[in-house]
């Protein structure tokens, strides 16, 4: 059998209606099984990196704002820091001035205390010395008396001997 | 040798159909069909398994073509006309891969008028709709007495003429291509024949050339320059070849010309020409929709 061919520009409206519905058919399919899907999963990924930008902004904004709170709190805790520093200081010196005016007075006290004790020790050796003088001053009388001596010669004695005793004390 | 360029071959005749009468099942409707199978083929493939993360090379293909894609339409029309991502891409593979269909020998459905004419259509059906969509029914018909009425008749033809000239612009590429490549095939052909009578009448001289063709080989080896190795291998083989159609049967009869030196004007008419029409069709789909909705 022969083969037909067609002229080569013909004009067949058949083949031109069928290539409309060929196209038309293609673009179903290719949308259908390609073109909606590949957008489709290009969506979705666009979707996961938009939440996860959006995920660590917020993450970011969190961290900040932790960290704004930790540094308030270290503030916070420095100052608590210096004023309970501040307030033992405070509270050292003026324990330690009270227990040093404390000392001052004690030791005043105790230097007057000695003053008056050795005043009446004092005292109480002077009127001993006394004592013992008049009692010497007694005896000495009696045995100058036993020597019978003169009255002259008792008072040098007597004043001798106070000046003895003078300078012994 | 006789060389005659036909339209697609018919190879059914359907009589008596209703509505449409005779029917032609041409070559051009069966191909596309074989086009649309390759297509649907492929989209289905690609499409299949698609995953968020951790994607193959496959979907990585797929993805890729379908971004570019939709930088095309974007680039040339904007994000409005996210809709028509699908058409012009459909357009733009139908045309591709029938353009290039026909280095598997096969006949191109785009070498038929009417594959072209049926597309530009469906374009100038969008154009239209964008027009009256844009200014309204009566500022379109306005639109054809402009500047003043006299010219409404050339602005008629100038509206008619878009989809017509879209239409022949591809197929007369496309068919170009053909010609060419159905001359080139003839014309090696008879070369062929010719050569070859002539070389191997006598075998001897079938010996000479192939001897020849081996000298200039050793040659060139020697002293280690391309120009006479090349030709000395040109002029070997066409001596090995006169020997074999010395032989007679499937080698005489063979034309060895027309193995390889076809595929060089072929990488402009069918890989170039195949692409850069379907690109500039589409182009211009995208850019006629997208004036015809700016006016």
């Amino acid at each position: 059998m022969e083969s037909l061919y067609q002229s080569l520009v013909a004009v067949e409206p058949v083949t031109l209606i069928a290539q409309i519905c060929n196209l038309f058919l293609q673009m179903f399919l290719f949308k259908k099984l390609l073109y909606d899907k590949v957008i489709a999963i290009l969506d979705k990924r666009r979707e996961a990196a938009d939440e996860q930008i959006t995920a660590a902004q917020s993450a970011r904004e969190e961290a900040l704002s932790i960290k704004a709170t930790y540094e308030q709190n270290m503030q916070q805790a420095k100052i608590q820091a210096d004023d309970i520093l501040s307030r033992a200081n405070k509270t050292a010196s003026a324990r330690s001035e009270e227990i040093i005016g404390q000392a001052k007075q004690e030791a005043s006290r105790i230097k007057q205390k000695a003053a008056s004790d050795i005043a009446l020790e004092k005292k109480k050796a002077i009127n001993d010395a006394k004592d013992e003088i008049s009692g010497i001053s007694m005896a000495i009388a009696e045995k100058v008396v036993e020597r019978q001596l003169n009255d002259s010669d008792q008072q040098k004695l007597v004043e001798q001997f106070i000046d003895q005793l003078g300078e012994s004390l | 040798m006789e060389l005659s360029i036909n339209g697609a071959k018919i190879l059914m005749t359907l009589e008596n159909v209703p509505i449409f009468g005779t029917i032609h099942i041409t070559q051009t409707l069966v191909v596309s069909w074989l086009v649309m199978l390759i297509i649907t083929g492929l989209c289905f493939w690609l499409g299949r398994g698609l995953k968020v993360t951790g994607i193959s090379r496959k979907q990585a293909v797929a993805e890729m073509v379908v971004t570019s894609l939709v930088n095309f339409v974007r680039g040339n029309m904007g994000t409005e006309y996210d809709h028509y991502i699908p058409l012009v891409g459909t357009i733009f593979i139908t045309s591709i891969v029938s353009n290039l269909i026909s280095l598997l020998g096969i006949w191109s459905p785009t070498a038929d008028l009417m594959t072209e004419l049926a597309w530009a259509l469906v374009v100038f059906v969008l154009i239209t709709y964008h027009k009256i969509k844009a200014s309204g029914f009566g500022g379109y018909m306005k639109g054809f007495l402009d500047p003043i009425f006299v010219m409404a008749p050339i602005n008629v033809l100038s509206e008619l003429f878009t989809p017509i000239s879209m239409a022949c612009r591809h197929f007369g590429n496309i068919l170009s291509g053909t010609v060419i490549n159905a001359l080139i095939y003839a014309a090696l052909t008879t070369a062929s024949y010719g050569l070859f009578h002539a070389l191997g009448a006598n075998i001897w001289v079938a010996v000479a050339v192939a001897v020849l063709g081996g000298v200039l080989i050793f040659l060139g080896k020697q002293k280690g320059k391309k120009f006479p190795l090349i030709l000395g291998i040109i002029v070997a083989i066409l001596g090995v070849l006169a020997l074999l159609s010395n032989l007679g049967g499937i080698f005489e009869s063979f034309p060895w010309l027309t193995v390889g030196i076809p595929a060089i004007p072929s990488l402009y008419f069918d890989w170039f020409g195949g692409c850069i029409q379907a690109f500039i069709f589409c182009t211009l789909t995208t850019l006629f929709i997208k004036q015809a909705a700016g006016e």
